[in-house]
């Protein structure tokens, strides 16, 4: 066993255990720090798979997504401390089917299929920001462009959506 | 069988198993878009790692991950702002309760 294998199935098992703690526990906030900590995880298993990039850029955004999640969280929640012990769900036994029946699934995909021979030959992290700079603004550019102008359609879109309709006939 | 790609998927299939049980099991908004979001970063697991192991040399693989990057920003501003307009509205941000699209 290889030390990036044992590393990845630490920070692996890390993201899964916190994964379920973020609907484990009672307090709101303690669910958002939970998913911040699975989703650094996950940036810590890019690193491992050497997407140096990716793994900086998914800790950077999820450390920023997870807190302004933490303060909708006490904005929104009844209960943000989980003092009250309240219970929040529906419908868990057919959530925990369907959750087990997607990994089993899942799995078996994954055991079964034949994912052909590997390729190590990985090249260095500068090379690999450049290509994808060379991708982002060449091949796939239209695509990069609508993912922008989706993003763009969006915050216009919150931002209408979230503005009080009492606030539009007061002008 | 690469037995990293092993690993790293099948914690992909953990965290889509956590993501859905969530998404489907909360009563509350805010905790449906944390489902989702696991969902989400169960994709991207899987996207690194066939990049990775299968296809180094294809920087293509790496731009999917950017956009389900910039898709689950916008799951999140779409997710809040219809929050805040439902809360404004009811007071409540409770799914239980939104059984009608007026209002």
């Amino acid at each position: 066993m290889t030390p990036q294998m044992i590393f990845l199935m630490f920070f692996g098992g890390a993201a899964v255990w916190f994964g379920i703690v973020v609907f484990r526990t009672l307090s709101m906030v303690r669910s958002a720090l939970a998913l911040l900590f699975s989703q650094t995880a996950v940036g810590v298993m890019f690193l491992l798979m050497q997407a140096e990039f990716l793994g900086v850029l998914q800790i950077m955004m999820m450390a920023t997504e997870m807190s302004v999640m933490a303060i909708f969280m006490v904005m929104f929640m009844m209960d943000p401390g989980g003092m009250g012990a309240m219970d929040m769900t529906h419908q868990k036994r057919l959530s925990l089917w369907a959750g087990g029946i997607g990994f089993v699934a899942a799995l078996a995909v994954i055991w079964l299929a034949d994912w052909g021979p590997a390729n190590l030959q990985i090249p260095d992290a500068t090379e690999q920001t450049a290509e994808l700079g060379r991708e982002l603004l060449g091949r796939s550019m239209f695509i990069f462009e609508s993912a922008a102008l989706m993003i763009l359609t969006a915050m216009v879109a919150a931002t209408m959506v979230a503005i009080h309709p009492s606030e539009g006939r007061k002008r | 069988m690469i037995p990293e790609l092993i690993i790293a998927l099948s914690v992909g299939a953990a965290l889509f198993g956590v993501g859905l049980y969530g998404a489907l099991s909360q009563t509350n908004l805010v905790m449906i878009i944390m489902g989702v979001e696991l969902i989400l970063a169960a994709a991207l697991v899987n996207l690194v790692a066939f990049w990775r192991y299968l296809y180094p040399d294809v920087p293509a693989a790496q731009m999917f991950v950017l956009i389900v990057m910039a898709v689950m920003a916008v799951e999140m501003a779409v997710g809040f702002g219809i929050a805040i307009a439902r809360f404004r509205s009811r007071g409540s941000v409770e799914m239980e309760e939104a059984r009608e699209l007026k209002g």
